[in-house]
């Protein structure tokens, strides 16, 4: 029962998150599905601008070099509306972004999953966002 | 209980309804005017249909064809979806946002709508399940009765939705050019959930929708169609009885909204008319009927729950121009995607 249930709860709510992030620009027509990225960087700026909010962050590579990379979000309204806002993610703090980049190779992409460095969610401190079927959400465990 | 042939039901309204979704008791029982409740009036005796109103339903906008012959989801049905729907603003609460919102990988599931994680969006309340099967209740199959050519017309736009050609800043579609996406699906449709603020003033109606700053001043005073065509057409409107009839006609043909499917998308020859009517306090039942013989075999007529918000829900700037790096980062993912194929065609 429960695994159904949760396969109830998968369907419905892909027609959720269709219907909350329907609108404005087509995600293939910027950004590379076979290209995800993970990055660890510090915030340098969040612009919160319509349509879409865009936060860049500096990644430092092994070899010492700093790469700037801008990372596109959500709607800005949607998050204010969730109670985020411009000190939910100060300049300095050091996040880690998963998502894919922008299909013109130049250093922007999707941030689909944002955590704090420590592993903390953005909200709420919740154990997972459940990125692509990762195993970190409890209610995303794989039948 | 079993909940085996809910299942493929509500995946299949999942990949037919992106983009809309809806709630609880069906809007259309509110049609029969015999309700003892009374809407309030204005000051100067007019309905009074002023307040924040969006869409929060699940219902799809046309019927999936699991449910074909069937109008109405049974009781327990509803409770069934209700109780998911429930359970899920509370696991949204709770933090677990996975299967919350349906996450699939990326190889699973088509990008679109899964490009982003549920940290991003305004959940708002718990969505409401309503009895309807279909937004779209005539004609009686709740689909929209395209015409062969129109029919055709859906399919490019499908096949263009992310692939372009992307050759100018005129190849994407309206809404990405953050002009608008039409009014036709204005009152229950946008990227923010389509938060529709009405104000009301003698002679006329007043609706400010958040996702591009798109207004309409609708005069109720009785005046005539102009002549000017216009993006958004000509409304004028009238009152019958407790409810607001828009009539919209001399739309301009320049538009392309490829995103949303093209029952969208107005012609010179697109007849709008809405009714609007205020069943209990926090419900419009926002009726549209739609005639565009270039488009469509036969009017059809949809019927929309919109549920009113806390009176201090606020319409925030959209303000689309102003970041949207979508436009330069879409032309070069064209011009990228142009070398690409070159470079495999040697």
């Amino acid at each position: 029962m429960r695994t159904v249930l949760l396969a109830l709860y998968a369907a419905l709510g892909v027609l959720g998150a269709a219907g909350a992030a329907s609108g404005h620009h087509a995600f293939a027509a910027e950004f590379d599905a076979n290209k995800p990225i993970k990055l660890r960087g510090t915030v340098t700026k969040m612009e919160w601008i319509n349509p879409h909010t865009w936060i860049h962050i500096e990644v430092k590579r092994p070899n010492g070099a700093v790469e700037r990379w801008a990372i596109e979000g959500g709607p800005p309204n949607a998050l204010f509306r969730r109670g985020f806002t411009r000190d939910s993610l100060p300049t300095g703090i050091e996040i880690v972004v998963e998502g894919f980049q922008a299909k013109d190779g130049s250093r922007k992409g999707n941030g689909r999953d944002l955590t704090f460095a420590d592993g903390r969610r953005l909200f709420l401190g919740s154990s997972g966002t459940g990125a692509p079927r990762d195993g970190r959400d409890a209610t995303e465990q794989r039948r | 209980m079993s909940y085996r042939y809910v299942i493929p039901a509500v995946g299949l309204i999942g990949a037919l309804a992106a983009g809309c979704s809806t709630p609880q008791s069906s809007p259309t029982e509110g049609t029969s005017g015999a309700s003892t409740w009374t809407p309030p009036r204005t000051a100067w005796g007019d309905p009074d249909l002023q307040g924040v109103w969006r869409y929060e339903g699940t219902v799809p906008f046309e019927r999936p064809k699991e449910f074909a012959g069937r109008e109405l989801l049974t009781d327990e049905e509803v409770a069934q979806r209700d109780q998911v729907e429930k359970d899920q603003a509370a696991n949204r609460l709770a933090g677990f946002e996975g299967a919350a919102v349906g996450r699939r990988s990326i190889s699973e599931s088509p990008i679109r709508g899964n490009e982003y994680n549920s940290f991003w969006q305004d959940h708002g309340r718990p969505r409401r399940v309503y009895k309807q099967t279909s937004l779209i209740v005539d004609p009686p199959d709740g689909r929209v009765p395209y015409t062969d050519d129109a029919r055709k017309a859906e399919a490019r736009s499908a096949a263009r939705y992310g692939v372009g050609p992307y050759e100018s800043f005129l190849d994407p579609d309206t809404g990405e050019r953050c002009l608008t996406d039409g009014v036709t699906g204005m009152m229950w449709q946008g990227p923010n959930g389509g938060h529709n603020q009405i104000v009301q003033s003698p002679g006329y109606v007043t609706i400010l929708h958040e996702e591009y700053r798109d207004r309409r001043i609708i005069p109720t005073d009785g005046r005539p169609h102009s002549s000017a065509r216009q993006w958004f057409g000509d409304a004028v409107g009238r009152w019958e009885g407790d409810t607001l009839v828009v009539d919209t006609t001399n739309f301009l043909d320049r538009t392309n909204y490829e995103w949303a499917s093209i029952w969208t998308r107005p012609s010179e020859t697109l007849h709008l008319v809405e009714r609007f009517t205020r069943v209990d306090a926090d419900t419009i039942e926002y009726k549209i009927t739609v005639e565009d013989p270039a488009t469509f075999s036969a009017p059809w007529t949809a019927v929309i729950p919109i549920l009113r918000l806390a009176d201090d829900t606020q319409i925030y700037e959209y303000a689309c121009h102003e970041g949207n790096y979508a436009m330069p980062n879409l032309l070069s993912a064209g011009r990228a995607d142009a070398a690409r194929r070159q470079t495999s065609s040697r």
